[in-house]
């Protein structure tokens, strides 16, 4: 009687753990862990820009409150700067259980604010147990007196930099594996073609350059391949590049219909895509070989369903055009559920994943006015990521 | 008793047909939207060749009104024919000239599908070309999707002027 209570106990608790990993919708915010920050002492000009973008980073997880005393994890340590460089050894640790989650040194840049996000990741990997996104960028085009170029900034909106400065048109920046990889296409020499920003050594070079269109690169997990969508055959249709032999795969051909917007799943087996041949544009998938093609989405109160994105945690994110307006939405694969996440009468689009599978960075625009926003499906609220002057859309979250 | 199952067969080679096809489309629902299959019929694909590099054209004889398109369609309308008319004329009297048709759409929608939904406009100008004649190794093909509007408003009146194909010519 007792083992049975006892296995029904374990049940519902494992039941109701399971449940809390799932998305919650409503706009309560998420619960957080506080962090008492005051035994962090910092000495020095870099060194206060360091505490500034720690706790900044920490808040913008969504895993920590920030507090200056009665936390539930105690912070210890120091940010110096001196001959040597600038370091800081950092400790954190349980107050009620005095567990300690992290005691170490940090060293590998003398900047200050790189340094920050670094410990920041590394706090929320040793507590929360999963990926930061304090080091990560996010790339975007920037439209602003008639030129348009791709920027990089960090994922809390500074650091803001230009990659291109030809003001050529240019579309869907997408982040290759690591931080120094960007694919995009560009008119730069005439025609829409797809190139790769090698970001470290500042070179440009030209991956795909078919007649016709040449668009929607999006880049395999591995880094080996290359989805996107070309014309060149007479009509725009799915290909698979292989970046080594430089063979093309067909994905997706279909006389008459549009395809577009390919996203790789996270294990490189599938690849989501829009397109129109049902009569308007809804979300496809199609394993990577080609075949196995289904439809996911379907007209209805939704009229159009695009922009995918297959995010770290198994889930599309899509903008889903409802009333007139485009919200940011989320697809299980096998095509069962979807939830609406953003609800204002305006429109979100070009949804793109964080790495530690809880963020999503979107276009936001009102008024014809558009710039990038960043939302959480464990329900805290939006924060705007660009401030300068222009049109920003079009955002792409580093992998890591 | 064989006679019986001989007319129950149709009925279970319907039931076997229907399985195996799956359901109708759900999108040919009565409010109004077309499937694309019953629009005019294009000729079949027709690759693109190689582009080939030139300079542009820009005698007044070349210069040729933009074509219009209706929202979300690529079909050629007929009050196009005209304007595609002259155009194969003029490549066919200058047969050194060759062409990028210039497909483009109006700022509503998803940018990337407004890019091959603009390529899919220049290709529907392309086909009609061809089959007037001009040879398709002539003409090239330039999306822009909703990057390079003629007008920049918001109205009715601006999104019908973009969506539209434009003739480029080179020598």
């Amino acid at each position: 009687m007792k083992t049975s209570i006892g296995i029904w106990g374990l049940c519902l608790c494992a039941v109701s753990l399971s449940k809390a990993a799932d998305i919650k919708v409503e706009k309560a915010g998420a619960e957080k862990t506080s962090l008492d920050l005051s035994a962090v002492a910092v000495r020095g000009k870099e060194p206060a820009a360091f505490r500034t973008t720690l706790v900044n980073d920490l808040i913008r997880s969504g895993w920590f409150t920030v507090v200056q005393e009665g936390g539930a994890i105690v912070l210890r340590g120091t940010c110096i700067e001196d001959g040597a460089g600038l370091r800081a050894r950092i400790s954190a640790r349980n107050k009620a259980t005095t567990k300690v989650f992290l005691d170490r040194g940090f060293s590998s840049t003398p900047d200050a604010r790189r340094l920050a996000h670094e410990v920041a990741d590394a706090l929320v990997k040793a507590i929360i147990g999963v990926p930061g996104i304090a080091s990560t960028r996010i790339a975007m085009i920037r439209s602003n007196e008639g030129r348009k170029d791709v920027y990089v900034c960090d994922s809390d909106g500074g650091n803001v930099t230009p990659i291109t400065r030809d003001g050529a048109v240019c579309l869907s920046p997408s982040w290759g594996k690591g931080r120094d990889t960007l694919v995009y296409t560009s008119y730069h020499q005439g025609f829409p073609d797809v190139y790769r920003l090698d970001l470290r050594r500042r070179k440009r070079m030209r991956l795909s350059g078919f007649p016709g269109l040449n668009a929607g690169a999006d880049v395999s997990p591995d880094g080996r391949r290359v989805a996107l969508t070309l014309s060149k055959d007479g009509n725009p249709d799915l290909y698979i590049l292989d970046l080594r032999s430089r063979r093309l795969t067909p994905l997706a051909r279909t006389r008459f219909a549009a395809e577009a917007s390919p996203s790789w799943s996270p294990d490189g087996s599938r690849i989501v895509f829009v397109s129109d041949k049902s009569g308007s544009p809804q979300l496809h998938v199609v394993s990577r070989n080609g075949r196995g093609e289904r439809q996911l989405t379907w007209r209805g109160a939704a009229t159009e369903n695009v922009a995918p994105d297959w995010g770290v945690s198994g889930r599309i994110a899509y903008s889903s055009k409802r009333g007139g307006r485009y919200q940011v939405c989320l697809l299980d694969p096998a095509g069962k559920r979807n939830w609406q996440l953003t609800r204002e009468y305006l429109d979100h689009e070009e949804p793109s994943w964080a790495p530690d599978g809880r963020h999503i960075v979107y276009t936001r625009t009102v008024g014809f006015r558009s710039d990038i926003y960043i939302l959480d499906t464990l329900g805290d609220p939006p924060l705007r990521l660009t401030r300068l002057a222009g049109n920003w859309y079009s955002p792409d979250w580093s992998r890591e | 008793m064989v006679r019986r199952i001989s007319h129950l067969l149709p009925v279970v080679l319907c039931v076997c047909v229907l399985f195996v096809t799956g359901c109708p489309p759900r999108d040919k629902a009565p409010d109004g939207i077309e499937d694309l299959d019953a629009q005019k019929p294009l000729p079949g694909d027709i690759p693109l060749a190689d582009r080939v590099p030139g300079i542009p054209v820009t005698d007044p004889e070349s210069r040729f009104p933009a074509v219009l398109f209706d929202y979300d369609s690529f079909m050629v309308r007929d009050d196009a024919t005209p304007t595609i008319e002259s155009v194969a004329a003029y490549m066919k009297r200058n047969g050194d000239v060759n062409l990028v048709v210039e497909g483009h759409c109006d700022e509503r929608g998803s940018r990337e599908y407004n890019l091959s939904l603009g390529e899919h406009r220049a290709l529907a100008v392309r086909a009609h070309l061809v089959r007037l004649g001009v040879r398709s190794d002539r003409i090239q093909t330039r999306s822009y999707g909703e990057e390079n509007p003629v007008d920049f408003g918001h109205s009715e009146g601006a999104w019908r002027r973009n969506r539209r194909g434009e003739f480029v010519f080179y020598r």
